[in-house]
């Protein structure tokens, strides 16, 4: 079972969210992993578990509830407008 | 749009299997035109050897009804029901058995992380299907806006599809609100996610935060259920390990895994407002 | 009671084939008396059950077989796409013959245990036999996918194939040669592996099967492997360690499959790739 150490983990995830697709240009993909592990002398199954764990660990569970709300309105607001029905704003 | 099954060329026949089996629209890409901008290991060439082309299938999301449900919750269990996925196996088999040359459905699922085999949006763009837009990249298809894509890759020489000539972002009336107030409907719906800016009515700069997304494209998943997991697991109150194994959250995120295969995409508030392909959700 | 017509076994057929099935062959439901456990056999899941339908089909593709990438065997098997012919025929059998119609469900009815075999099925129908790597391999297609429906009316039964496809020419010879064959060298138990056999007479002889062995590269990312992950996270200490194994490839790609296991059911291959027997009969371009 691969490991990851977590403090190689911290050392680096920042950089290998960075350099991979997370957060995206429309002008210029992100890196491969063996593109990553290349530019920052690792072994490419070390940054392929640094990038997974980083992408979950991004954003905290609160982003999730954030996120809940946030469709929760939005639907209401855009149907409250087309639908030409006021009620379903929420106040 | 010309009528792909009008069509009695090679590419054609094969595209009206597709659209028979489900598909709204087919393009086709050369497995070549792959090279410029994906990297090694992930191109088509490398996922079947003698790859010579990508036919690609957008399907239909959510109905126009769903579309105007005031309750999200129906489309975030309701999606994406992956007829496109249909058509590439109708077309898979027809180049296999018809046409005696190798065929299978480009994999498309993630098999580390969030990062899949194969991209199904660059293929959709080589395959003249769509272009990139501000909402999250989302390919747009010009007629039909939002579109799920499947794609197979053979090693039948086909006659691909150009490029769209003229991207599908930005229409004429959001290059006209951007003009006058700055912004677009999905850069304001969704600030948290998406950034740009625009110049002459094209996209100049665009960035979109994928991980954010994801808590809400995918509110209830795997993510969430790796979350919930470790928030359980780490959680030391075994009254309040309960309330967090037996709450809302996390059976939604149960059902969602276990039982709603299609809840594939759960957040549509920046395709909500998008302009393109909305005449085709005007019924009665 | 409706009269089942003379035809009725071709009927069948027919549907099946007609709904995506590449092969369909129908066995008797006492014939699995001797060889099935009691439990499992079809009258302990449908009372009455007369005849078992088998329909095979959605296998992987020529181009499946030849593709580089793991990505495209690992995660894109397709039983999904035939259990559907198999549900359907259930519905079609009721609706137009009138008789009780079961299909079996694919899953285990407990542990590792299925409700009835489906390899067993598929043998009796005469739709293929097994290989020595274990399989069911069927003439003409090699290797398949299975759905199973029973059902009390009487159909005219197939009997199972006089000749099996395994071992093919390529492996008689290889075994004269080398005592060995294509399966058994690329996953011999002797080193690490799940298979051991031999050819007798020559008929494929299985000594060994390392099933669990077997079960962790089949469902490498599926319901074990969830479990294993899970014990390991409840037995770590360590907080940080714990984010690691849960956020990490492995368990991701697990809950992946887990949630699309009807698509990503079989996770190794090996022994079916080198099989000359296994990839059907069609040459390609």
């Amino acid at each position: 079972m691969f490991r990851l150490d977590p403090e190689v983990y911290a050392r680096y995830k920042d950089e290998v969210l960075r350099l991979s697709n997370s957060f995206q240009h429309i002008d210029r993909p992100g890196l491969s992993d063996a593109q990553i592990a290349e530019r920052l002398g690792l072994d490419e199954r070390t940054v392929t578990e640094i990038r997974c764990v980083a992408e979950r660990d991004c954003y905290p569970l609160e982003e999730w509830e954030k996120a809940i709300e946030f469709k929760r309105k939005a639907c209401r607001e855009w149907s409250a407008l087309v639908l030409k029905r006021p009620d379903l704003r929420e106040p | 749009m010309t009528d792909a099954t009008a069509d009695t060329t090679l590419e054609g026949a094969i595209k009206a299997i597709g659209l028979r089996a489900g598909a709204r629209v087919v393009g086709i890409a050369a497995a070549e035109a792959f090279r410029e901008k994906v990297p090694e290991g992930y191109r088509p060439e490398d996922i079947l050897p003698g790859a010579r082309s990508v036919v690609v299938a957008g399907g239909d999301g959510p109905t126009a009804g769903a579309w105007r449900s005031p309750d999200h919750r129906v489309m975030e269990i309701t999606g994406y029901d992956l007829r496109e996925n249909v058509a590439i196996h109708a077309m898979c088999d027809h180049i296999e058995s018809q046409l005696a040359h190798y065929a299978i459905q480009a994999p498309s699922l993630p098999m580390h992380g969030h990062e899949p085999p194969m991209s199904m949006m660059h293929a959709a763009e080589l395959a003249g299907l769509g272009s990139r837009s501000l909402a999250a990249h989302i390919i747009l298809n010009p007629e039909y806006g939002l579109l799920y894509y499947a794609a197979l890759i053979t090693t039948l020489p086909l006659a691909p599809d150009p490029p769209l000539a003229r991207p599908a972002c930005l229409n004429a009336g959001c290059a006209a609100m951007y003009k006058r107030l700055g912004t677009t409907p999905c850069l304001r719906v969704c600030p948290a996610c998406l950034q740009g800016t625009v110049k002459d009515g094209v996209i100049e700069t665009s960035t979109y935060d994928r991980e954010k997304c994801h808590s809400r494209a995918q509110t209830y998943g795997i993510g969430s259920f790796q979350k919930g997991l470790l928030a359980i697991v780490n959680e030391d109150d075994a009254a309040q390990r309960r309330t967090m194994i037996y709450g809302d959250f996390f059976t939604k995120t149960l059902q969602s895994v276990g039982f709603f295969r299609d809840s594939i995409a759960q957040c549509f508030e920046c395709m909500r407002v998008c302009p393109v392909g909305r005449k085709h959700r005007k019924l009665q | 009671m409706t009269p089942l017509p003379a035809d009725a076994a071709n009927l069948v057929k027919k549907t099946a084939l007609k709904s995506g099935a590449s092969v369909c062959g129908i066995a008797d439901a006492s014939a699995f008396d001797e060889p099935a456990p009691a439990g499992h056999r079809p009258g302990d899941l449908l009372p009455g059950a007369r005849s078992v339908i088998v329909v095979g089909g959605a296998q992987p593709r020529a181009g499946d077989w030849r593709a580089t990438s793991p990505a495209v065997l690992h995660s894109m098997g397709t039983t999904e796409r035939i259990q559907s012919v198999g549900r359907k025929l259930a519905q079609s059998i009721e609706s137009e013959l009138g008789y009780y119609a079961l299909y079996v469900p694919p899953g285990t009815a407990s542990g590792d245990t299925p409700f009835l075999s489906f390899m067993l099925a598929a043998e009796l129908a005469g739709v293929g036999s097994r290989s020595l790597a274990g399989p069911v391999l069927n003439r003409e297609h090699g290797f398949m996918y299975w759905s199973v429906v029973l059902t009390t009316a009487p159909l005219a039964a197939d009997g199972p194939e006089p000749e099996g496809a395994c071992p093919a020419p390529a492996c008689r010879e290889m075994w004269d040669r080398e005592g060995t064959t294509p399966c058994l060298q690329v996953c011999p138990a002797s080193a690490g592996g799940c298979l051991s056999g031999t050819l007798s007479a020559g008929r494929p002889v299985r000594t060994f099967y390392d099933a669990a062995r077997c079960n962790s590269r089949v469902h490498t990312h599926w319901v074990g492997g969830f479990q294993k992950i899970l014990e390991e996270t409840l037995n770590e200490p360590d907080r940080d360690k714990r984010k690691m194994l849960l956020y990490g490839d492995f368990f991701t790609r697990t809950l992946w499959a887990v949630t699309y296991s009807s698509t990503n059911i079989a996770q190794c291959f090996e022994c079916m790739r080198v099989c000359p027997a296994a990839h059907g009969l069609k040459e390609m371009r």
